[in-house]
């Protein structure tokens, strides 16, 4: 199916907001089962650490996914945004001490800038040439990590403390999953509110029209490249707090931030359940975490369902399984009509 | 520093880069793909001709045969796959679905070969030559009378063959080529099968002068796409100008600056034409 | 038996039909012509009838090539069979020389019905395309691409000509050679189907003419009387009749 009638199904199939009210509620009660989930699944430190793996994970997907469902670009430049994150915290939580908020903010602040010069230098690239561009971004910015002593070099940086966030009357600490479990919820669900509220506003609305249909336009006065650049900026500091919070998580961060695994995670992430679902990418990291930790076959042999599952979906099911589940929905809602 | 060693230096790797970009430009410029999967073919091709040699003890001609076979078979496989994608365009899935397939190819080639690096031996790597204080090995002098080779072949092929005529009438109009009774799909299949018959000579010609690992083939990438843009894009005799220069400069800015930041300044050579020159890829 | 059978064609592109069970015939020896409006329907006929389109076009109904029904075939394999069809606009690549254009055209197998032209049949019909042979088919005027297009057409060696509107553009001198020499392919045996926009041109050499309106077929006949037919004289003669020499 091609790529326009994608675009007039999305907003078709998007539920019509109920009752705010009732929403809201509905909202906080999966919020809330979610909170408990991992201590009824038995609390070990190990379900624990598959959930904030699984938010960690789909937060840094969320970056993709707004460039790549909003915008129709494929980055392949984000995981410069999530190594951002992750140095930021190591190297300023073990050379100063610096607590959770100063490491978060560099992070956000570093990410943007990386971003701006990164979109300021690709503005006038489109389709391939903006996908190889921002790789090929990547796979230096990982070189430059790899060699540069004062990041550690291909070492990396070990011995990263636990997370401290000072908030005046008390202090949150994350020295275990089970601590850093909660924040990683919020920062989850964060995310996911900020999609939404970006997908009514006007950037968004803006990113959808150049997207699809690039004459209309600029013919109603939007300047593409301004549009563009701004979709891209705001993506990265999501997947940087990614970044940021993983790097708390394993206490380590080395030049494999920038591996193709996290890439091919994040795009196989979105793809799989189809561009412009807000709760895509969680379903989407969701599915491949629960594959590669209770159904691994080896980390070669994930590499390859990785990449077969991202390859087969966009081959046979172009719209990912939302599409997939609303073509069978619509062939079932037929005979009754 | 020896300037003349350093610029015959430079000829060597600038030809390594064409002839690793060959079968890309013409991929890029007949079917408008951009295969992702590129660096990890080719670092299948090396494994290939490797296990080839060491395991099977061919010797180094065969077993690079049997490596640019096998590869012209996978790039069959691969575009079949595909087909359906390319025969409509859709560019943006296109990309990404090589970007899975380049991502599963190094999961099977680290299944099958290990994760430990090898040495791809040549035996005519092993032979010296000294002209007038130049050193240089016999697989020097292959790589670049093969890529002179390779890019000669490939005009004539497009520019002087009815079979050339028809990859670019389809890089033209793939829609008319119908009309003109082309069978557009076929042509999308051995041009793919060209591109990884292509990767794969670049492969055992290029890859027996570094250890080979499972994990490489993105500085090859990224070192053919800045060779694209630069050479303009689908422009075969530019690639191979921007090939060589590319060389070149690589040769001086590892002698002069840092040989670990080759592939970072050809990226900022490469962003610095992305910005200052937009025009010079206005790609249809 | 002819060479040409539509039954029943329907076109959609997405939702809306450009065309609806439009059935006709083309006979050997036939120059049928196709009138219409702006966005009648014409070219969505032709290329039907050629399984072609420049968009993402559903065809459904049956086509058949000298009886033996063609219509689940691609494109290019009408083409190889015989269908030769120029289409409106872009037809001949711009990035390849004349010869080029030429050399394109697969080798014509020998069978019963078709129509073989040598190289130098074709440059005999279109001399101007010998002295621009080396040049790019985007160096070319309008005219000479028309005739390259057509001159390909022949050299794949056609049982049917679909021309979809070949004086487009063309200066009222080259229209009249144009169809001057279809006319001559026709007398020599070729089943020729002509959407032709100048109405008045098209009677002058055509046979039969079809008339569609919005999609459907309103009318067919001979020349002769299609000339007399009111829609006919109303809509496309009226205004033509005193700009005829």
């Amino acid at each position: 199916m091609t790529e326009h009638s994608m675009a007039l199904d999305a907003p078709a199939a998007r539920r019509s907001p109920r009752h705010p009210a009732i929403r809201a509620l509905a909202v906080a009660a999966a919020v809330a089962l979610a909170y408990w989930l991992p201590s009824w699944l038995g609390g070990s430190p190990l379900t624990y650490g598959f959930f904030v793996t699984l938010a960690i994970f789909s937060v840094m997907a969320v970056g993709v996914d707004i460039v790549l469902s909003y915008l129709g670009e494929v980055s392949l430049g984000h995981t410069i945004f999530w190594a951002i994150g992750g140095y930021s915290a190591a190297i300023l939580s073990t050379s100063w001490d610096a607590n959770g908020w100063i490491t978060a903010a560099t992070a956000v602040g570093l990410a943007v800038l990386a971003a701006a010069f990164l979109g300021w230098a690709t503005l006038k690239t489109r389709e391939f040439v903006f996908s190889l561009a921002t790789y090929a971004a990547a796979v230096v910015a990982g070189e430059i990590a790899f060699n540069t002593d004062a990041l550690g070099g291909s070492d990396g940086i070990v011995g990263i403390p636990a997370l401290r966030l000072p908030l005046g009357f008390a202090e949150f600490s994350g020295r275990s999953n089970q601590e850093l479990w909660p924040l990683a919820l919020l920062l989850l669900v964060l995310s996911i509110y900020f999609v939404d509220r970006f997908r009514r506003s006007r950037l968004g609305t803006e990113a959808l029209m150049v997207q699809m249909n690039p004459p209309l336009a600029i013919a109603s006065g939007l300047d593409i490249r301004k549009v563009r650049f701004r979709v891209f900026v705001v993506s990265a500091p999501i997947t940087a707090l990614a970044g940021w919070l993983y790097g708390y998580q394993r206490a380590y961060v080395g030049p494999d931030m920038f591996d193709m695994y996290f890439l091919t995670l994040m795009l196989t992430a979105v793809i799989v359940v189809g561009r412009r679902v807000l709760l895509g990418p969680l379903i989407g990291v969701a599915l491949i975490l629960l594959q590669q930790n209770y159904f691994s076959i080896g980390g070669d042999g994930n590499k390859v369902v990785l990449g077969a599952v991202l390859a087969f979906v966009l081959i046979v099911w172009p719209q990912g399984l939302a599409g997939l589940a609303r073509r069978i929905w619509r062939a079932r809602a037929q005979p009754r009509s | 520093m020896n300037v003349a060693q350093q610029l015959v230096n430079g000829l060597v790797i600038g030809s390594g880069f064409a002839c690793v970009a060959l079968g890309w430009t013409i991929l890029l410029g007949a079917a408008r793909l951009v295969n992702f999967a590129h660096g990890q073919m080719y670092m299948l091709a090396a494994f290939i001709c490797w296990f080839a040699l060491t395991r099977w003890g061919l010797d180094f001609t065969a077993a690079a045969v049997v490596a640019v076979l096998a590869m012209g078979v996978l790039g069959i496989l691969m575009q079949s796959a595909m087909s359906q994608l390319v025969v409509s365009q859709n560019l943006t899935s296109l990309m990404i679905v090589t970007l899975g397939f380049g991502y599963m190819i190094q999961g099977a080639a680290g299944l099958g070969f290990g994760g430990s690096p090898h040495a791809l031996a040549s035996p005519a790597d092993k032979v010296q030559y000294q002209i007038g204080g130049i050193w240089f090995t016999g697989q020097d002098l292959i790589i670049v009378t093969v890529t002179l080779a390779l890019y000669a072949g490939v005009w004539l092929l497009l520019n002087r063959t009815r079979q050339g005529a028809m990859v670019r009438a389809i890089a033209e109009d793939p829609k008319l080529a119908q009309i003109f009774g082309i069978n557009t799909w076929l042509v999308y299949v051995a041009v793919f099968m060209l591109e990884a018959v292509l990767v794969a000579i670049a492969a055992v010609l290029v890859a027996p002068k570094t250890p080979i690992l499972t994990s490489m083939g993105f500085e090859e990438v990224i070192m053919t796409f800045v060779v694209v843009v630069l050479g303009g894009v689908g422009n075969v005799g530019g690639a191979l100008v921007a090939g060589l220069a590319l060389g070149i400069f690589t040769a001086f800015f590892g002698a002069l600056v840092s040989p670990a930041y080759t592939t970072a300044a050809s990226f900022a050579v490469l962003l610095a034409f992305l910005t200052l020159r937009p025009e010079g890829f206005s790609f249809r | 038996m002819n060479v040409l059978d539509a039954a029943d064609l329907t076109v959609r592109y997405g939702g809306s039909v450009a065309l609806r069970d439009a059935t006709l015939a083309v006979g050997a020896g036939r120059l049928v012509a196709v009138a219409g409006a702006n966005g009648a329907g014409k070219s969505t006929l032709v290329n039907a009838c050629a399984g072609w389109s420049r968009g993402h076009a559903s065809i459904a109904g049956d086509v058949r090539l000298d009886g033996r029904s063609v219509a689940r075939l691609a494109a290019y394999r009408r083409a190889r069979l015989g269908i030769q069809c120029v289409p409106e606009g872009k037809n001949v690549f711009g990035e390849l020389t004349v010869e080029e254009n030429f050399a394109l055209v697969p080798a014509v197998p020998r069978e019963a019905g078709r129509h073989v032209f040598s190289r130098e049949d074709v440059l005999g019909l279109f001399p101007r395309l010998h002295e621009r042979r080396t040049h790019k088919g985007s160096a070319l005027s309008g005219g000479e691409r028309q005739m390259l297009a057509i001159g390909r057409a022949l050299l794949a060696g056609p049982r049917i000509l679909l021309l979809d509107e070949p004086s487009v553009g063309l200066a009222p001198r080259l229209i009249f050679d144009v169809l001057t020499v279809v006319r001559r392919l026709v007398d020599d045996g070729l089943a020729v189907l002509l959407v032709e926009q100048n109405v008045s041109a098209a009677l002058d050499v055509a046979d039969e003419l079809y008339l569609i309106e919005r999609g459907r077929i309103v009318g067919h006949g001979d020349a002769a009387a299609m000339r007399q037919d009111e829609r006919i004289a109303q809509a496309y003669l009226g205004g033509l009749a005193e700009v005829e020499p």
